[in-house]
């Protein structure tokens, strides 16, 4: 339907591609990116129709690109079950609390859950310490530190 | 025992015997939370004379480590004993440049009631979802605490 050959079809796809994939990875600006393209010698209205093809995709793009950086298994919900321990065969007439977890994973679009245990000093323990990391990226250290980096 | 000076004169069999009973009875008792007249009281079933009795029980009272033992014997979930986390600021990859973003990397330390090792569980996060987290582990400690009070 184009009339033009095959091979030129997939170079101005994979061209295209790579121009577009480049573009994003580096966030380039407006005028940076019709810097670029002025090179290739191209009429205005087509410069004119690449920059906005490039501003309109660029937040999805760059969503992908982001999928392909390695990674540990992430957070994804967390449920939470509380038990009381009555008896055991070892041992009868217990009263030992207890707080049972599932933690759901992601890793590479497969989901684990993992069935975790906690008694109740180790639960408040671990609600003071990850609300301590919470508190860390508001401290003068970190704000400084993202001020610098942009 | 087998060593002890003042035993050797008896059938070693019978000695080996007589410890496991002893221990059997010890641990079923201290299993039961039975109390002395209910030990007492078995043992009368069982024809042992009152001075063999009354020494039982006083050996018996001394020791409270049967049931603190009894008490960690078990079957359970894999145990979270520490958290530690990991707080970064990711600027780029290799994939994708100009991310600015902070994550979180958390690694809870299990513990396995089989003592075959089990690695820790570590996941990374954002702040959203690591405040999510903290809520819901804040919910359970809550309903902990309601449970504690009823």
């Amino acid at each position: 339907k184009l009339n033009v050959g095959v091979d030129t079809v997939q170079h101005g796809v994979e061209g295209l591609t790579y121009l577009l994939s480049e573009s994003s990875k580096l966030m380039i600006s407006e005028t940076d990116f019709q810097d670029s393209i002025h090179v290739l010698g191209f009429s205005d209205e087509l410069n004119k129709l690449l920059l906005q093809l490039y501003l309109d995709n660029r937040k999805e793009i760059r969503s992908i690109l982001g999928e392909l950086t390695p990674k540990l298994p992430s957070y994804h919900n967390l449920e939470w079950r509380l038990d009381v321990q009555l008896a055991s065969r070892s041992l009868r007439q217990q009263i030992k609390p207890a707080v049972t977890i599932k933690l759901h994973l992601n890793q590479h679009e497969d989901q684990t859950a993992q069935v975790l245990q906690t008694d109740p000093s180790t639960l408040l323990h671990l609600i003071q310490q990850l609300e301590q990391a919470l508190g860390e990226m508001k401290t003068n250290h970190c704000r400084r530190i993202v001020r610098n980096m942009k | 025992i087998l060593d002890d000076p003042d035993l050797k004169d008896i059938d070693p069999t019978v000695l080996k015997h007589c410890h496991a009973a002893a221990a059997t009875c010890i641990l079923e008792a201290g299993k039961q939370k039975a109390d002395i007249s209910a030990i007492s009281a078995c043992l009368e079933d069982c024809k042992l004379d009152k001075e063999r009795i009354e020494q039982f029980c006083t050996e018996y009272q001394r020791t409270e480590l049967i049931t603190v033992v009894s008490f960690s014997i078990g079957r359970s979930p894999l145990h979270i004993t520490d958290v530690s986390w990991r707080l970064e600021y990711q600027i780029k990859s290799n994939q994708l440049h100009k991310t600015y973003q902070p994550s979180y990397l958390v690694t809870l330390n299990v513990e396995s009631s089989d003592s075959g090792s089990h690695p820790d569980v570590s996941f990374s996060c954002t702040m959203e979802q690591l405040q999510d987290l903290v809520g819901k582990l804040k919910d359970a400690a809550k309903s902990l605490e309601r449970a504690t009070q009823m």
